[in-house]
């Protein structure tokens, strides 16, 4: 029978991970299986952090969002926003296919939630008045980062955090409130901190911040559709994924233009960084990973071990 | 059901049931949760509590009673009197001259306070019955505190500013700045109205004020001194890196609550609790018609009802400014009423993708929605500045308070007019301060 | 003209039940206020600790959006013992004096079913928080459901007042939409 699914997003037209939703409803419709995927973008349904809780509950029936949001309700979510996790988006391509990931997977099983399209995104730093490249610049500094094991890693080089919605950050930047900001490289040009912003380091050969961020679906409701309904969105999802990772890398050279466009200075993060920043985190959010969840040293060896 | 039809029909409900006399939050909730039920099925129903939390869970809504505290505090001493008594010193010897001093209070009072009726009532307690005593008939008394009342939501800081800086995610630091330049043309309007009204009146004879010495003039100036320190010190807060915008309201609202207990001596502990009473029976008030609004507007995205308008409006080929005229007369509608935040929750997702497709800038919108919903304000049947006056003056009545302050009424639909002519009015300040918007 | 909000306390109602209530929404009124109290105070320390000490600041921002968000639901049946909820009563006041009387028992039943609504659903929310031991993703990691606690308690004590008043209405000991004056 014909079904209609409720997708939220929280991303505008132009961003990419609504092109990958927009891809898996126009594939889907293509496939004439009765099936429709009605989006509900830029936070018109549910707020980011919110679209969790009910798709876990058969309250919404898909969503795109970063996994590590809902950290709260399945604290092994954390690893996918850890610091050094994922050198590159070659890389972030084969560990969404081991057993890593698999494990994940049954982490959401447990709320009911299930995987159609993974995808990483990559980010970087930006600074007010300098460049972040190496842990010693942010000594001292008002930092905001998107995410929980960041801000243990920069408190662990001497960072100071600040707390602040998103929305904020251009408006602390501007007057100083803030001194540096670890986010994606999309987020960084949608809030427009190229403006006020004088360094930008993005994520280049090597990159500290990924973050995991697939089209989810709850699992119970894909198992209530016919055979070929859950076909034509496997073979969607399979479409999706691949163009995800192509727009995925491009995501982080359109960023460059648009800060060099501005005229911020760019700066590049080296493999010397890149292991330092490593070490830092290992005894900061590492530990703190591992002592907060029950198996954690497992994951996060599972994890670390994706050549 | 077509969802154009479906968002005609929940129109229809909302008037029917909060024309029922039920409170406007509960009213919208009720609403929601029939067509949620009736055209969603029951699991969007569940989901109500959780959304109405998600709304209140938002750093910006902090501010909202803060700004109203900051309000409660001061209005609850003398500090107003002072204020007025200084600028009525001064004024003197205008005709009219305790109209304007009147206005002036108000204005620079709405620099302090976040809410409208607390200007209203921090001014009012001694200007109107000062007025009257001095023989300005009851109307303008009344009138003239109604309408300088309503610039506490256009002269920075706003309630009514944050709560839209919210809903279209735009920078409440450059909406407060919008609010400045408007702000200062209505209190001109308002004072070039009450001087010619006076001299037309042939009364200015009569009403010539009491004269003061230059040395009582100067006298009464450090007694204002606490006004400048407050504003000047929020200003550096929220400019001067120090908070972000949101944050500076909870330092306003400490520098207020102490200035008021050290400095005017308000030790009974009756009276801090009258004021924390007060702000939080409006800031309750407040909070709740926007959860419950967040509700509603997820009834409406739910339902597609807020996508359909949008790209229903998108498709018709009207004239930008006949567009921003029906908008504004349907919000004109909306603010008779609705308080300004349940009229800004409800219509900003419809509003704002119509209004930036028009090419109209929404910061600049953000004035002209305020001085909007200023007019409802002092308009029945649900006008909070009307409650406070009948608080402070009972025996006047509302026919003489609306007669009154029609007037003032006219000043600020010809401010909206002004700024539809010269849209630079409100962009200017923001512009110049914080760089040129995107 | 619309009913004034009143700061003042109701006159006492003859029965128990309604007293007992009134005394327990002035309660939940202090608690409102202490938490909006609290709010502002943590605010101010955070910003000291940012700008003057330039220290970390991980769970104020949190800890104030949760005291406002619960200020908000416990101070509703406050406002309510208030009559400080705004409404339109403009049908009700053109009304004849017995249908009045039946348009606001209706708003009173009206009000009691959609916040027994919110009660259910939102002591549901509550439990399922606590069962699955949600917290929320930050490095401070409440637990959330201490903070959703207020979603039952602010809704049961709002169900209890509006129940007072529906009580006080038909006893005939309380008169809103002007029904004294008719
Ligand atoms: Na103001
Ligand atoms: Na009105």
């Amino acid at each position: 029978e014909a079904r209609e699914l409720r997708l939220s997003h929280q991303w505008s037209n132009q961003d990419v991970r609504h092109k990958v939703a927009q891809m898996v409803a126009d594939e889907v419709a293509k496939a004439n299986v009765g099936l429709e995927i009605k989006i509900y973008g830029s936070k018109s349904l549910f707020k980011p952090r919110e679209q969790y809780k009910p798709l876990s509950r058969g309250q919404l029936d898909m969503t795109v969002l970063p996994l590590a949001y809902a950290a709260g309700q399945q604290p092994a979510y954390n690893l996918t926003l850890m610091p050094g996790l994922v050198k590159n988006h070659d890389h972030a391509a084969r560990l969404v296919r081991s057993p890593f990931m698999k494990e994940l997977e049954k982490k959401m099983a447990e709320d009911d939630v299930m995987v159609l399209v993974h995808g990483y995104l990559a980010g970087g730093f930006a600074g007010k008045d300098k460049c972040i490249t190496g842990p010693e610049d942010v000594k001292g500094l008002q930092m905001r980062a998107a995410g929980k094991s960041f801000e243990q890693m920069l408190a662990g080089a001497g960072a100071s955090i600040a707390s602040m919605a998103s929305s904020e950050i251009y408006n602390a930047f501007q007057t100083g409130v803030l001194d540096g900001a670890n986010t994606s490289s999309s987020s960084f040009v949608s809030y427009r901190i190229y403006e006020v912003a004088s360094c930008y380091t993005p994520a280049g050969d090597v990159a500290l911040w990924f973050m995991y961020q697939p089209l989810l679906m709850n699992k119970s409701t894909f198992e209530s559709l016919t055979p070929e309904q859950r076909k034509a969105l496997r073979d969607a999802a399979a479409k999706a994924e691949a163009f995800y990772l192509e727009e995925a890398k491009k995501q982080d050279a359109e960023s460059v233009e648009v800060f060099r466009k501005a005229g911020v200075e760019i700066a590049e993060m080296t493999p010397e960084d890149f292991e330092a920043w490593r070490e830092i985190a290992r005894r900061t959010s590492y530990k703190a990973f591992v002592e907060e969840v029950p198996d954690g040293q497992r994951l996060l060896d599972l994890a670390l071990s994706v050549e | 059901m077509d969802p154009l039809l479906l968002g005609a029909l929940v129109a229809a409900a909302t008037i029917l049931v909060l024309f029922s006399g039920v409170s406007v939050a509960l009213g919208l909730l009720i609403v929601s949760a029939a067509f949620l039920m009736i055209f969603d099925g029951a699991r969007s129903l569940e989901l109500m509590p959780e959304i109405f939390f998600g709304k209140l869970d938002n750093f910006a809504l902090l501010s909202i009673p803060m700004f109203i505290i900051m309000g409660a505090a001061i209005s609850s001493t003398r500090a107003g009197a002072d204020l007025y008594e200084a600028l009525e010193r001064w004024l003197t010897r205008v005709p009219g001259g305790l109209v304007m001093s009147n206005l002036g209070a108000c204005a620079l009072f709405a620099a302090m306070s976040g809410s409208s009726p607390a200007t209203c009532a921090a001014i009012g307690k001694m200007g109107i019955p000062e007025m009257r005593k001095r023989g300005y008939p009851d109307g303008v008394a009344a009138g003239s505190i109604a309408a300088g009342g309503t610039l506490g939501i256009l002269i920075p800081p706003s309630v009514t500013m944050i709560v839209y800086g919210i809903a279209t995610e735009t920078s409440i630091g450059r909406l407060f700045l919008a609010g400045v330049v408007p702000g200062l043309l209505l209190v001109a309007l308002f004072m070039a109205w009450s001087l010619y009204s006076t001299w037309a009146s042939g009364d200015a004879a009569r009403l010539a004020p009491r004269s003061y010495s230059w040395a009582e003039r100067f006298e009464i100036l450090p007694r204002v001194l606490p006004f400048v320190a407050i504003i000047m010190g929020v200003l550096y807060a929220m400019y001067g890196g120090v908070a972000t915008p949101s944050e500076t309201a909870a330092v306003g609202a400490l520098l207020c609550l102490l200035i008021a207990i050290v400095i005017y001596r308000m030790w009974d502990p009756r009276a801090i609790w009258a004021v924390l009473r007060d702000s939080t029976r409006e800031s309750v008030m407040i909070l709740f018609i926007i959860a419950a609004a967040g509700v509603f507007s997820y009834m409406l995205s739910a339902l597609f009802i807020t996508q359909s308008i949008a790209q229903w409006i998108g498709t018709l080929e009207v004239n930008r400014w006949v567009l921003m005229g029906a908008v504004n007369l349907f919000l004109l509608v909306a603010g008779f009423f609705l308080p300004p935040v349940a009229v800004i929750l409800m219509a900003a997702p419809i509003l704002l993708p119509i209004i930036t497709t028009a090419g109209f800038d929404p910061i600049w919108f953000a004035v002209v929605l305020t001085i909007n919903m200023e007019i409802g304000l002092i308009s029945p049947p649900v006008g909070l500045n009307l409650y406070v006056i009948n608080g402070i003056a009972p025996d006047i009545s509302l026919r003489t308070i609306l007669v009154g302050s029609l007037p003032y009424v006219g000043c600020m639909v010809l401010a909206i007019i002004l700024l539809c002519l010269f849209p630079g009015l409100a962009t200017w300040l923001p512009d110049a301060v914080m760089g040129p918007a995107q | 003209m619309t009913a004034t909000p009143s700061t003042q306390p109701r006159s006492p109602s003859p029965m128990a039940f309604v007293r007992v209530v009134a005394a327990i929404s002035q309660a939940a009124g202090w608690c409102a206020a202490g938490m909006i109290l609290a709010a502002v105070a943590i605010t101010c320390q955070m910003i000291f600790i940012r700008f003057v000490l330039n220290g970390s600041t991980v769970w104020q921002t949190e800890a104030v959006v949760y005291l406002v968000v619960a200020a908000t639901l416990v101070g509703l049946p406050y406002v309510q013992l208030l009559r400080g909820h705004v409404n339109v009563d403009l049908v009700p006041l053109a009304l004849p004096r017995r249908a009045r009387f039946a348009l606001a028992v209706a708003t009173s039943i009206g009000s009691i079913a959609i916040v027994a609504l919110m009660l259910f659903h939102g002591f549901e929310y509550w439990h399922v928080a606590w069962e699955r031991g949600w917290r929320s993703d930050t490095v401070w990691g409440v637990r959330l459901w201490i903070p959703y606690l207020s979603l039952p308690v602010g809704f049961g004590l709002l169900l209890l007042q509006l129940t007072a008043d529906l009580a006080a209405l038909i006893a005939g000991d309380d008169k809103p939409f002007g029904l004294e004056a008719a």
